[in-house]
């Protein structure tokens, strides 16, 4: 096989890679707020509660969680295992990252000082409006470069969803590794995950950039 | 700040003089370690026992062969897709663990011994889903595992049949094939017959289609340079089926379904 029939062959499985990326992302990001929300709740109850699933989550590998939403249905109450892949491993993507997402959230907005949320509360601001449009702004900024480097490392993660076969990239690059009995599709994923992440840097600094007004 | 460079700059010297030592650890005089490299996930040939350590029937033999020959025996369970890559990096001594024997492998100047299994390939389906013969598969979706004999097959000497199907889902192991089949994602699975035999067995929603396809041997395979290593172990096998001890490995229960397919047994 041609390096180039191996690379055109991997590219048709970087969409599938794209897919897992983009999703997760559109879904963890506000999932993650709603988690840092709960988890900051003065319900001592739902503080606890959330505590506890990021701590599981955050505690337990991510290809652990993969088998656990693609194949627990199926084992605890023998429903049917989904064929198309992509929905269980964006589902276990998401809540894994969103609880990753949620504790950077809750330490940016643990950093802005109270004295600023006592300054609105005079200006008349409800608390909602405090959050919005005072405290949520300075903390998106705070939190930039952890989040890229949350996204930086999804990237690469998407490379476990082969361990509930879906045939994403590095999937497709296995298996030609394996009938070619050459190393080169490794190679060549490699160098994928390595521009996919020097885009997503590029994108991240320039968002952080624009961010980057009084200072 | 000088004095903490001064104490990284000596940490790191104590590292270095270490380091050298290991290098220095002298082996003569010792067991030779012979490592064997399994797929830990391959009953009834290798795999991780009641009681938590690796066994099975290619186990058992190599321990054999390893007391025989007075080496101490070792096992590294290897990542089956890239068990060659893995033995080439002097991971392990050799695959010894129901692992088919490929053209490419001797192409790729690979010592492999003789075989020493015949195995065949088979279709596991639900038994209640009226599928009966590899054609009836046309359009369904087959389940396979990566970097078995069965992938392969699919992708070679059965790619006419590959190509009726509806398409295969490849799954890192045949644990996951099996519950996709039973979980119904997928209509059949694609896998070596002594699998299909042990997994069936006991369960009634599932049975095995009656056609053999693809017949296959397996092997032990060796480094390219290990050609004497390879003859010492086969020399050892042929004395341990002249002493039946290989036969009496061979009688125990788990294997039963396996020993009808050993060559060293049954041909003379």
């Amino acid at each position: 096989m041609s390096l180039l029939t191996m690379i055109l062959k991997m590219s048709e499985g970087l969409g599938k890679t794209c897919a897992i990326f983009f999703l997760t992302l559109l879904f963890s990001l506000p999932l993650g707020m709603l988690v840092a929300l709960a988890r900051m709740s003065r319900s001592r109850v739902l503080s606890a509660v959330t505590r506890f699933f990021i701590t599981v989550l955050r505690g337990t590998p991510l290809m652990l969680q993969l088998l656990a939403v693609t194949y627990g249905p199926y084992y605890l109450f023998g429903a049917a295992v989904s064929r198309n892949k992509l929905i269980p491993v964006v589902v276990a993507f998401s809540i894994n990252y969103a609880a990753y997402f949620a504790e950077i959230y809750r330490g940016g907005i643990e950093s802005i000082p109270v004295g600023q949320y006592e300054a609105a509360q005079v200006l008349g601001y409800t608390r909602f409006q405090t959050f919005v449009r005072i405290i949520l702004p300075q903390v998106i900024k705070r939190i930039m470069p952890s989040i890229t480097n949350e996204v930086v490392t999804l990237v690469k993660d998407t490379s476990m969803a082969f361990t509930v076969s879906y045939q994403e990239m590095f999937t497709i690059g296995k298996q030609i590794a394996n009938s070619q009995t050459s190393f080169m599709p490794f190679v060549v994923a490699g160098v994928f995950y390595y521009v996919f992440n020097a885009l997503v840097d590029a994108a991240m600094g320039r968002i952080e950039k624009r961010l980057d007004y009084y200072k | 700040m000088k004095k903490m460079r001064k104490l990284f700059c000596l940490l790191l010297a104590l590292c270095m003089v270490f380091a050298l030592c290991a290098c220095g650890r002298s082996t003569a005089g010792e067991k030779k370690t012979f490592i064997m490299g399994i797929d830990p996930e391959y009953p009834p040939f290798s795999y991780l026992g009641d009681d938590g350590s690796y066994t099975g029937f290619d186990v058992e033999v190599c321990r054999a062969v390893c007391d025989s020959l007075g080496w101490e025996l070792q096992i590294f369970p290897v990542n089956w897709e890239e068990k060659l890559i893995q033995l080439d990096a002097n991971e392990c001594d050799c695959v010894w663990s129901g692992m088919t024997i490929l053209d490419t492998m001797k192409d790729a100047g690979y010592v492999i011994s003789a075989p020493y299994y015949d195995n065949s390939q088979v279709l596991v389906v639900k038994a209640d889903s009226g599928l009966d013969s590899s054609s009836d598969l046309a359009g369904k979706i087959v389940a396979v595992q990566l970097g078995t004999s069965g992938e392969a097959l699919l992708n070679d000497d059965l790619a006419d049949l590959a190509s009726t199907f509806g398409s295969i889902l490849t799954c890192d192991s045949f644990l996951k094939c099996f519950t996709e089949l039973e979980g119904g994602a997928v209509d059949a699975v694609f896998v070596d017959l002594p699998v299909a035999a042990s997994y069936v067995s006991g369960k009634d929603s599932l049975k095995i289609i009656n056609e053999s396809l693809g017949a296959e041997q397996y092997g032990i395979a060796f480094r390219s340079s290990d050609a004497e290593l390879c003859a010492q172990v086969e020399a050892a096998v042929a004395k341990l089926v002249a002493d039946g001890t290989y036969a009496k490995i061979a009688s125990k229960s788990e294997y039963a379904e396996i020993v009808n397919n050993l060559l060293f047994l049954n041909n003379g």
